[in-house]
């Protein structure tokens, strides 16, 4: 019985709002891809990314206390546009995934001279 | 004497054994000089690109094949195939706002759309193969092509590939290769449109995008048309191959030697100075140089590649679907390395000769197309039969 109670206890524990929080609470994924979406009304990002050919693409909630940077400068989301290349830490939520960090690190223009 | 026929026989024996060592690579083979280990991982890379997935073991529930080695069979295990993908995308030359000229269909089940289903996906959902969404603007087929020495061009410097690039035609030749970029910016050189930087990636992604068979470098099950998969239809919980699995498969992939371009003879020699003159050599680059490798096989190594593994315009009537940087009419150049073992040509496989390849080409190639046009039908004949000898 007590075992039982014990197991109950650390499943509730296990899926609690602050346990949830904690672990909402640092990025767990990075992904460098192309900006494909920028949804400025929802705070919200579109990435493409994959292997080979196996693409996909990564929705991103941004809050508002989101860093975005290029080049040390600080830019607002409504700054990025599609084809920007962005390197963003993100982490799962129950919600979806959410932002950390982001930088822009290229644009998908880039000729033979630049490389992200 | 008996002693001396014994020395003699030994000799004999060691030179033949020597010649047999050095003769060049045949198609399926692996490239000269692996280590006894390095032999025993690719034997085993074969028998791992040769599996055949079931529904049961990961195969789909979307899929093109059910094994590596569907597509990849003629004449030996690695080699072409007969099968036509599907491939789809959006282009807009002038985007819509908040758009990329070019959208790879990806949130709807792109760019590559699978043709076949498994049973279970069949009963779910009705369907035969995934539907190309109406947002497409051009469908393109893609032929499978073999991918032998496909490691040595792998172990190319980028700095190789980008110092032939002439995006603006600075030196007024017609030609202005460029290179395609994956969307996190690194220089692509895999596939027909140059979009995959790496071999490894190229590889890893095929499971999941060909097959249907996740992996721990891609666990998550592709979608229907940018939809989960009916509950149900995808029994097999990912990954659905191991990571020593997809290791031994490019391993396999990364060691297989390019077929040995054939001894020129005075045709073929005449052949030669025919595609050097008329411009061929000018995209269809003969000989790429690899860099540092950490298998000795592919480390500073001459490829006789004859491509430059940029995006070159070959005009309207070869233009199918966009991919990151590249237009529809842009693709890469084809490596021409085993091209005598093809027996379809082009993107699509629509040529059914390399003089029917040729005169397709256009855009920039126009310049080459037309000189090719105005040699005499030896000429033209020796240049062909120059290609049947790579």
């Amino acid at each position: 019985m007590s075992r039982f109670v014990l197991a109950s206890v650390c499943i509730i524990a296990a899926f609690s709002p602050v346990a949830t929080a904690q672990q909402a609470g640092a990025p767990s994924h990075n992904v460098q891809g192309a900006v494909r979406v920028v949804d400025v009304r929802a705070r919200a990002l579109e990435v493409t990314t994959g292997i080979g050919m196996a693409l996909r693409v990564v929705r991103i909630q941004v809050p508002a206390a989101v860093r975005v940077t290029a080049t040390g400068a600080v830019l607002t989301l409504s700054q990025l546009a599609p084809g920007d290349i962005v390197r963003v830490s993100y982490g799962g939520t129950p919600g979806g995934y959410l932002a950390y960090t982001i930088e822009r690190v290229g644009r998908m223009e880039t000729g033979a001279g630049g490389t992200p | 004497m008996n002693g001396r026929l014994a020395v003699w026989c030994a000799v004999v024996t060691l030179a033949a054994a020597s010649a047999a060592c050095r003769r060049p690579p045949r198609p399926g083979d692996p490239l000269p000089g692996l280590s006894k280990a390095e032999r025993a991982r690719f034997d085993s890379g074969r028998v791992a690109f040769e599996t055949i997935f079931t529904p049961e073991t990961g195969l789909g529930p979307l899929f093109n094949a059910d094994g590596c080695a569907e597509c990849h069979e003629e004449p030996v295990t690695g080699g072409a195939g007969d099968e036509i993908e599907r491939h789809a995308a959006a282009f807009h030359a002038v985007p819509p706002a908040g758009t990329r000229p070019c959208d790879e269909l990806v949130a709807l089940g792109g760019p590559v759309f699978q043709q076949r289903v498994t049973p279970a996906l069949r009963t779910a959902v009705g369907i035969d193969s995934e539907p190309v969404p109406p947002e497409a603007t051009a469908i393109a087929g893609r032929s499978s092509p073999d991918i032998f020495g496909l490691g040595l061009l792998d172990a190319v410097p980028d700095s190789e590939i980008l110092t032939r690039a002439d995006p603006d035609d600075r030196d007024r030749d017609g030609i202005s290769g460029r290179p395609n970029r994956f969307f996190d910016g690194r220089v692509g050189r895999f596939g027909r449109k140059a979009l995959v930087p790496t071999l490894r990636e190229f590889n890893d992604g095929a499971a999941p995008t060909e097959q249907g068979v996740t992996n721990p470098v891609a666990p998550e099950e592709g979608t229907f048309g940018g939809r989960p998969f009916p509950p149900g239809t995808d029994p097999t919980p990912d990954p659905e191959i191991s990571r020593e699995t997809i290791d031994l498969v490019d391993f396999f992939v990364r060691l297989l030697a390019p077929p040995s371009p054939l001894k020129l003879n005075r045709q073929t020699h005449q052949g030669r100075a025919a595609f050097d003159s008329i411009g061929c050599a000018a995209c269809h680059v003969a000989a790429l140089h690899t860099g540092d490798s950490p298998i000795t096989a592919l480390r500073y190594q001459t490829v006789a590649a004859y491509t430059d593994l940029l995006l070159h315009d070959m005009g309207p009537d070869l233009a199918d679907i966009c991919l990151s940087n590249a237009t529809p009419s842009e693709f890469r150049t084809e490596p021409l390395m085993g091209v005598r073992l093809m027996t379809r040509f082009l993107h699509d496989g629509r040529a059914t000769t390399l003089e029917q390849a040729i005169e397709l080409h256009n855009g920039e190639a126009a310049r080459a197309r037309d000189r090719f046009r105005t040699l005499t039908a030896e000429e033209r004949a020796a240049l062909v039969a120059f290609l049947k000898t790579l």
